[in-house]
């Protein structure tokens, strides 16, 4: 390191800071201790500020001034690459070269490479996967000139067991950081993270870890719980109250379904709004929306948890969450967004019905269950090597939850994977053993977030002190701006017939059964996996999600409490039908899939709705045999096993356009299989119809 | 899991470990590691002195040319590859030992001195490393003799608690080691090759679970075979052992006729050679050249294997070695 003194160091600083946020800027209070803590003292310091701070300009200045001084590149760890955008930029102002190897920019890798080899890169971002990759591990890495400069692990909260937040994947970088010399200096940042987090981190990267805290409090921020039972009321209540806000905002909803739903709603009703999740497969441009809503072309966001940590707009006036968060810190991380250069902005939590069911289910299914592991390492120990398909096809688990083991699986050494032709995982010599201690600590942890977000929610006093106390911030006063200080708030009152019109809404919206066009693998092993064309069903409909507000619970209790659908349900059917979806060519003849577990629930709601659309209802398949309930088998794999062959059809069907009618569908395999046969023997074009769709798809950002 | 400054700096210096494969420069062969590891011990410097030193100083301190000096320096400086390659090996269960360590396996150090390999990797029960037991070796090319003798030895091993050292190749060793691993033995199997796939054969795997085997290389883990990893590698099976049993050998070529003359010249350990009527030309070349004969079928119970091969072995008295310190 050099002679120069601390001073004339920090002078630099401050003239690269001009040059990358302007001339009139200066540190904020905290800032230059970071930076020297790394740059200079060389040290490990974990930073804990609120999102706005600055914690990038932190890394950035550091990295450039040690690059000036003769140090190796700097990695910065990263789960939010794809929301640097903007920092990459900024950090190109002062002459840094940042460079990002992942999966998407393949292209550009043999030139990332050569610059590596030529020391010609500044900071290296990556993900935390990546650091499973062997290319990258081999190849790639070494490259970094063989000396690392600073090693920077973001959002380094998911480093702890006790965040919310826990991510596998940054327990390897904990154990790589346990390996570094201890020379390299180490810097962490996060903007959420209470002493019990705190201490886990410094637990796990080493006592030596120095603690830069900054106060959370936003004071622009007016916070507000509104308590609104159905959705149709809180829809009602978003369109009456968003004229109000005069800049752009952000409303949070829970699943992606529930996101679509909304954003459909206020288009309808008018207003500038655009859907933001993480499902829809990839056809969602994400980047071009966060610019859209950066240059208010669009005014509202209606987001899941994928508009994530780094997302940074400065003029938000409005945080509004459609439904309750699970933790005060993803609470606050989300509201936070708002108020960061407005003076005058608002958090407003409207809370329902659906809250906990949705919240449960989420922690129900965080972890796989010691058995799914067991099940795994048992097949797995048998082999050299198994792909993902190959373990689906053994284990009886959905894909998700397979997924989610083999990453903690392997993050634990007990199972490693090779990219040979496809990707196999393998069993390694490692010892395992289910760590149910650890996996039931994180879940009570959970439900006592989960029971602190439903406290505040009924919280009589000053809304920001309480959110300020449950994150250990050092000095958590009374706000004198939210609701229960001021006394005044928005009204949680809203017109009658825009309650009944929300509710017609969502009645009306449409749900799609997509065809499936490929049997799952290893099903017919000695057969192509494509179903013809000719042998697909059409695009179906179902009137609504099962359990869902509107016609969902009317199912539900028809179902497992009446044994009996409603004409209510009929007349909806029907209505949804002639009127809504109108297929073409309509149907000649209604069919309906058989059970042996409730003979008679379907059949005769599809004989009074072929009675209402007036054409003949003829029962043609019958069950050969007992199986599972389809529900209780999780993969498609063992799905699709459970239906073939327990299904069979009348040798003689009418021919012409049929409509395919089951209560409710879950993996589509029965409707599949169902139409198959139908088409296979004479059938025109087959229209699945269903009450309803199993939620448990897609529901998560 | 940390590793000591000086196994670190034994790693970066003699290991290809993070080291690109097209790197300007490249890891010290034993033939450069040991006069260095000499110079250091003659001014009281010890490995991992030397991470964090510039090359200048490397080179006043150890009095030697730059181009020497910046060598060194540059592959000292990717500690932090190092430090993620290492993490990754662990994740699947291999790791490292270098003559640094003091769990090294002392037979390599008194027996081999300054050609004891600096780095091993291994999976498994290192403890196994130079416990009692008998190495057994021979060429790919066996007859119904050398299967059963193999099977045997490896089976006598088993039951009489003896480690079944051997090179991890098809035939010979294969036999011999999951004979001594059925009959709930213990086995060291050297690699010359290939230990990341090794550890991904199932019986490998539960036999390492049980911690009945150890399976170690000197070469990279993910090195693929040669001839001359093959070859290179013969010496370190002898020295683990305290008999070597040769079932097969081609005569005046191939890695196990090299293997045991070497084993004759240097005298580490006894050699049986297996001695029957059809054997290969080789194994009469090497009784010849003083190898003792080992009958087949064996003439006694087989717990009585090792009290046979020490008696037979008291014409011979193998030489005691200094062991080296680093």
């Amino acid at each position: 390191m050099t002679i120069a003194s601390s001073q004339t160091i920090k002078d630099r600083a401050l003239n690269l800071l001009h040059q990358m946020i302007g001339e009139d800027k200066d540190f904020r209070p905290g800032q230059w201790e970071a930076i020297e803590a790394v740059a200079i003292k060389k040290q490990r310091a974990l930073v804990v500020q609120r999102t706005g701070w600055g914690k990038s300009l932190v890394y950035f200045l550091a990295t450039k001034l040690l690059r000036e001084h003769g140090s190796g590149p700097t990695i910065l760890i990263s789960p939010l690459l794809s929301l640097m955008r903007n920092q990459i930029e900024m950090a190109g102002r002062i002459g840094i070269r940042a460079f990002t190897i992942n999966s998407a920019n393949k292209e550009e890798w043999a030139a990332i490479e050569e610059a590596l080899a030529k020391d010609e890169c500044d900071l290296m971002l990556i993900s935390p996967e990546r650091l499973n990759n062997d290319h990258f591990l081999k190849e790639v890495l070494p490259q970094i000139s063989g000396r690392i400069g600073l090693f920077v692990v973001d959002e380094a909260h998911c480093i702890s067991d006790w965040g919310h937040d826990f991510r596998p994947d940054y327990r390897r970088i904990v154990r790589i950081v346990q390996m570094l010399p201890k020379g390299i200096p180490v810097l962490g940042t996060t903007a959420t993270a209470n002493d019990r987090v705190v201490k886990d981190v410094q637990a796990q990267l080493g006592p030596e870890l120095t603690v830069h805290r900054g106060p959370l409090a936003r004071e622009s921020l007016r916070l507000q719980n509104i308590r609104l039972s159905n959705q149709s009321e809180r829809l009602a209540w978003l369109v009456e109250n968003l004229p109000k806000f005069k800049g752009s905002g952000i409303i949070y909803c829970l699943t992606v379904a529930d996101t679509e739903r909304v954003t459909g709603w206020l288009k309808q009703k008018g207003f500038s709004a655009e859907a933001y999740h993480a499902g829809d497969d990839g056809n969602m441009d994400r980047p071009a929306l966060e610019q859209a809503f950066l240059n208010n072309e669009i005014k509202i966001l209606v987001a899941t948890v994928a508009l994530g940590m780094g997302f940074d707009k400065p003029d938000i006036d409005f945080v509004i969450h459609f439904q309750r968060p699970g933790s005060v810190v993803a609470y606050y991380q989300q509201v936070g967004r708002a108020g960061r250069a407005v003076e005058k902005s608002y958090g407003v939590l409207l809370s329902g019905a659906e809250d906990d069911e949705i919240q449960n289910y989420f922690i129900e299914s965080a972890f796989p269950s010691t058995q799914v592991f067991l099940d795994i390492l048992q097949e797995l120990e048998k082999s050299e090597g198994l792909s993902l398909y190959e373990i689906l096809a053994r284990v009886n688990t959905s894909k998700s939850m397979a997924e989610k083991a083999l990453k903690l699986l392997e993050v634990d050494g007990a199972v490693g994977q090779t990219f040979d032709k496809k990707v196999l995982y393998f069993r390694t010599p490692n010892p395992w053993v289910p760590e149910t201690d650890r996996i039931n600590r994180v879940l009570d942890l959970r439900r006592s977030e989960l029971a602190q977000m439903q406290a505040y929610v009924d919280h009589p006093d000053c809304l920001m002190k309480f959110l300020l106390e449950a994150l250990d911030d050092p000095n958590p006063v009374p706000c004198g701006r939210c609701v229960n200080c001021q006394g005044k708030g928005f009204s949680a009152s809203v017109p009658h017939e825009l309650v009944i019109e929300a509710e017609n809404y969502l009645k009306g919206t449409q749900v799609l059964i997509q065809p499936r066009k490929q049997w799952p693998v290893g099903l017919f092993p000695d057969q192509k996996r494509n179903i013809p064309f000719e042998l697909q069903n059409a695009t179906g409909r179902s009137l609504c999600y099962y359990g869902d507000a509107g016609w969902g619970k009317i199912v539900q209790i028809g179902k497992y409490r009446e044994g009996h659908f409603p004409d209510e349900l009929v007349n909806a059917a029907s209505h949804l039908i002639l009127d809504l979806w109108k297929p073409e060519p309509f149907p000649a003849w209604v069919t309906s899939i058989p059970s042996n577990r409730h003979p008679n629930l379907v059949p005769d709601f599809t004989a009074r709705l072929a009675q209402s659309l007036g054409i003949p209802f003829h029962p043609v398949f019958r069950r050969t045999s007992e199986a599972p309930e389809q529900k209780t088998m999780q993969n498609s794999t063992m799905q699709a096993r459970n239906v073939v062959g327990t299904i069979s059809i009348d040798p003689q069907i009418p021919s012409g356009a049929v409509l395919l009618v089951d209560d409710i569908i879950d993996s589509g395999w029965t409707l599949t299989m169902a139409g198959y046969l139908l088409k296979v023997n004479g059938s025109g074009p087959v229209y699945p119809f269903t009450l309803a769709q199993a939620a448990g798809r897609n529901t998560n950002g | 899991m940390t590793i000591s400054p000086d196994s670190q700096a034994i790693l970066l210096l003699c290991s290809h470990i993070g080291l690109l494969s097209n790197s300007e420069y490249s890891s010290l062969t034993l033939k450069e590691w040991n006069p260095l590891a000499r110079k250091l011990q003659s001014i009281s410097m010890r490995p991992g002195d030397l991470l964090g030193l510039t090359s200048e100083e490397i080179q006043n301190q150890l009095e030697i040319n730059l181009e020497e000096a910046e060598r060194y320096y540059h592959l000292l400086q990717r500690s932090g590859s190092l430090a993620i390659e290492l993490e990754r090996l662990a994740s699947l269960g291999i790791h490292v030992l270098t003559r640094a360590d003091q769990e090294y396996p002392t037979r390599y150090r008194q027996r081999l001195k300054e050609s004891a390999p600096a780095v091993l990797f291994y999976a498994g029960e290192k403890a196994l490393l130079g416990q009692p037991g008998i190495a057994v070796v021979g060429s790919r090319h066996l007859d119904e003799a050398g299967k059963a003798c193999a099977e045997f030895v490896g089976n006598s091993c088993g039951l009489s608690g003896l480690v079944l050292y051997s090179g991890g190749a098809k035939g010979v060793d294969t036999i011999s080691m999951k004979a001594a691993l059925t009959s709930r033995g213990t086995a060291v199997g050297i690699l010359a090759d290939s230990l990341e796939k090794s550890i991904r054969n199932p019986e490998n795997r539960a036999a390492i679970g049980r911690g009945d085997l150890c399976l170690v290389t000197p070469y990279s883990p993910s090195a693929p075979f040669s001839v001359g990893t093959a070859m290179g590698r013969n010496k370190l099976i002898y020295t683990l052992a305290d008999y070597a049993i040769v079932v097969a050998s081609d005569a005046e070529k191939g890695g196990t006729w090299a293997g045991a003359t070497e084993t004759l010249r240097a005298k580490w350990i006894p050699i049986f050679v297996l001695d029957h009527p059809n054997m290969p030309e080789g194994n009469k070349l090497l009784i010849q050249k003083g190898a003792l004969p080992f009958p087949h079928p064996f003439p006694e119970h087989h717990l009585k294997l090792k009290i046979w091969l020490e008696e037979q072995s008291a014409k011979i008295k193998p030489d005691p070695r200094q062991p080296s310190l680093f």
